[in-house]
């Protein structure tokens, strides 16, 4: 009668029981293979992102646009990409970019160096072409505030310099000079920016998200709350590539597409050692 | 010519040393791992604390009060400061007066948020004619998760049959949200995986 | 906050902005309320000489060194803090979360059985939205990315929209609650 620590003996018990040390070294692999040898494999581009980048695409030039930097650095992998191919888009069409961040940890010195970064790659001035407002506590009241008076929430921007004293701000008193609202965002605010700058001030906005939120926000994109939604670094990459601008998102195509096919090859290993180990102990 | 310290080697071996450090818990747990921890958790504490004096403190309280004479700043300085009553068990009270002032006023925009800006629109959005599959889907799906849900009543009879037919979107539903999981937690390593082979050491493209 | 929603009047809409203003103020005082509490646990640590005590040295020397670079030479690009930040803490960030790729991954292989009918719908989908959402998925069934798609957008919609409803219905509810007294445990025992 096998005891509990007895050796797997057949091939059915051994496939359920691979040790994990192997299957961490799996995983490295497929990831880091096609870093080597990419694949370069097509990526097929949802409805919704579409509709994110034709309603940015539909801007007209000079407009004015928010750019909220809400993610922490422990997702900047697709969230950052996200940033990077907005403000390509924005700063392409010569729109011009306020930036602030509703996360502390990080926020606003990730918005900083993307901005000053993707801004000098098209010859952008800061306080003329973009601002980075910076970060100020509790999201709510920042969204709220906001949609009366900009300054009384920022009274300046993140690099201390009095809001009336930047000409971009000048323009931007609060939300009716903004035009649209480019959300990338690993958390909640994206319900907050939807449920309290949309619903009351009606801007419109899409939003990249993570693609842990990617669900649920697809409900907001099909109520027409959010025009758009890119989901994760997939979604990043289809934006690249509407923007015909393949990056980081589109490299790490390659390595997705393994890693799913190798997960769930071994998740249907998994089942098929577990009905056969029933079927072998329902006979015996 | 360029400093060997520029080259990407040297200029990303500290990120990389530490993203290698956090890493080698994977083998198991080791000083390196618990060296990098508490310079993590140091770092992030000091940051808020950077972060809230200037942010905070300089810019929303004593640069209104500076430059225009708002000495009305002082009270949500004045109310903050009675959050730090919470480690003097003597005067612990204190902590409620600004408690209330924050939860009052979370409480009247939660409120809206909810009502006005998600129950409201999501329910407009569901109103759809059925003479299509897909919207048939919908508002079955929706009903169907709502009456799964309400636990006040046994889910016997009528009702026990609607909520089956609930669990079963909800599985579907789940079962998406699994597969974005998996794409979320890899692409997250993917990441990393080109900072430190592509950055780094600069073995790919 | 509710009834200047309805635009009532200059003075009850200025009452309102000056209380978001208050509030994001007295919300940055909380959030230090954290670091002081960091501080005093490690410091009483090193203080009793208890286990990892050299750690939590290092930890108050890394919470000195970055608190005080922020405060006194400040937060913006080019200084100390900024480095430290870009440096160090953001990598071991990102180095964190990714580290779930592979319990992810571990776990989706041993635990994830078709033990039911519920599994199977459950696993079925997530097999399908795992293959249909990356460009290879194409290739091993030429229908994947549009099954997916529809998946997304329509039973996966419905019922997050279910869970939206009802979570924001029990939260509205609770904010009543708290608005009128009824709900009070946020205040503490006494």
């Amino acid at each position: 009668m096998k005891m509990p620590g007895d050796k797997p003996t057949s091939f059915v018990e051994r496939i359920q029981t691979i040790d994990r040390r192997i299957l961490y070294a799996l995983i490295f692999i497929s990831v880091i293979v096609p870093l080597f040898l990419p694949l370069k494999l097509p990526v097929p581009v949802t409805p919704e992102t579409r509709d994110f980048f034709n309603a940015v695409e539909a801007l007209p030039d000079s407009s004015i646009v928010m750019l909220p930097f809400d993610f922490w650095p422990s997702t900047m992998a697709e969230t950052e990409p996200m940033a990077v191919v907005g403000l390509r888009h924005l700063f392409g069409k010569h729109c011009y970019v306020v930036g602030l961040s509703n996360v502390g940890m990080g926020g606003p010195t990730i918005a900083d160096r993307l901005l000053d970064s993707i801004g000098g790659e098209f010859g952008r001035i800061y306080g003329i072409d973009y601002v980075n407002l910076g970060y100020k506590p509790d999201y709510r009241a920042v969204m709220l505030g906001m949609g009366t008076r900009i300054s009384d929430i920022f009274p300046t921007d993140y690099r201390d310099t009095p809001i009336e004293d930047i000409p971009l701000m000048r323009r931007v008193p609060n939300y009716d000079s903004v035009a649209f609202i480019f959300i990338v965002a690993d958390n909640v605010a994206v319900d907050y920016w939807v449920g309290l700058v949309n619903a009351r001030f009606g801007k419109p906005m899409g939003a990249g998200v993570t693609a842990v939120m990617a669900p649920k926000n697809l409900s907001f994109v099909q109520a027409g709350q959010l025009i758009g939604l890119m989901g994760g670094m997939k979604g990043c990459a289809e934006y690249e590539n509407l923007l015909e601008r393949p990056a980081r998102a589109t490299r790490g195509m390659d390595s997705q597409s393994m890693i799913h096919l190798f997960i769930v090859v071994f998740i249907i290993m998994g089942n098929v050692g577990y009905y056969a180990g029933k079927r072998r102990a329902a006979r015996s | 010519m360029d400093s060997v310290w520029t080259q990407p080697f040297f200029y990303f071996f500290l990120p990389a040393f530490f993203t290698l450090a956090v890493y080698s818990f994977l083998f198991k747990d080791n000083p390196w791992f618990k060296f990098a921890e508490h310079v993590f958790a140091g770092l992030s504490a000091g940051y808020y604390a950077g972060l809230i004096f200037t942010s905070v403190i300089k810019q929303q309280m004593i640069v209104p009060l500076v430059s225009s004479g708002r000495w009305d700043m002082l009270i949500p300085g004045v109310l903050g400061c009675l959050l730090f009553m919470r480690f003097f068990p003597k005067v612990h009270w204190l902590t409620r007066i600004p408690l209330a002032f924050v939860i009052g006023t979370t409480a009247g925009i939660m409120f809206l948020q909810q009502l006005h800006g998600l129950i409201l629109p999501q329910m407009k959005s569901t109103l759809l004619r059925l003479g299509d599959f897909s919207n048939i889907v919908i508002v079955v799906g929706v009903l169907t998760t709502l009456i799964y849900f309400y636990f006040s009543k046994p889910h016997t009879g009528a009702l026990g049959g609607v909520a089956k037919v609930g669990i079963w979107f909800i599985m579907v539903a789940f079962g998406a949200h699994f597969g974005y999981t998996v794409m979320a937690r890899v692409s997250l390593l993917i990441g990393r995986m080109q900072f430190l082979f592509v950055d780094w050491l600069h073995w790919a493209q | 906050m509710i009834v200047a929603f309805f635009g009532t009047g200059d003075m009850l809409a200025d009452f309102s902005n000056e209380a978001l203003r208050y509030m994001s103020i007295v919300a940055g005082f909380a959030l230090l309320l954290g670091v002081i509490s960091i501080t005093r646990v490690s410091a009483g640590v090193v203080r009793k000489r208890e286990k990892d005590w050299p750690h939590k040295i290092v930890l108050l020397l890394c919470l000195f060194t970055m608190a005080g670079f922020g405060i006194f030479q400040g937060i913006t690009s080019g200084t100390v803090f900024e480095w430290l930040f870009e440096n160090i803490q953001k990598p071991m960030m990102a180095t964190m979360f990714s580290v779930l790729a592979f319990f992810i991954a571990s776990a989706a292989y041993r635990a994830f059985r078709a033990r039911t009918v519920e599994a199977t719908i459950l696993l079925i989908t997530a097999v399908v939205v795992m293959l249909g959402r990356v460009p290879m998925g194409q290739y091993v069934y030429e229908h994947f990315p549009a099954v997916a798609n529809w998946i997304m957008m329509f039973p996966s919609v419905a019922v997050q929209r279910g869970i939206i409803i009802g979570a924001a219905l029990g939260a509205a509810s609770m904010s009543l609650r708290i608005i009128l007294g009824i709900e009070r445990t946020y205040m503490g025992r006494g």
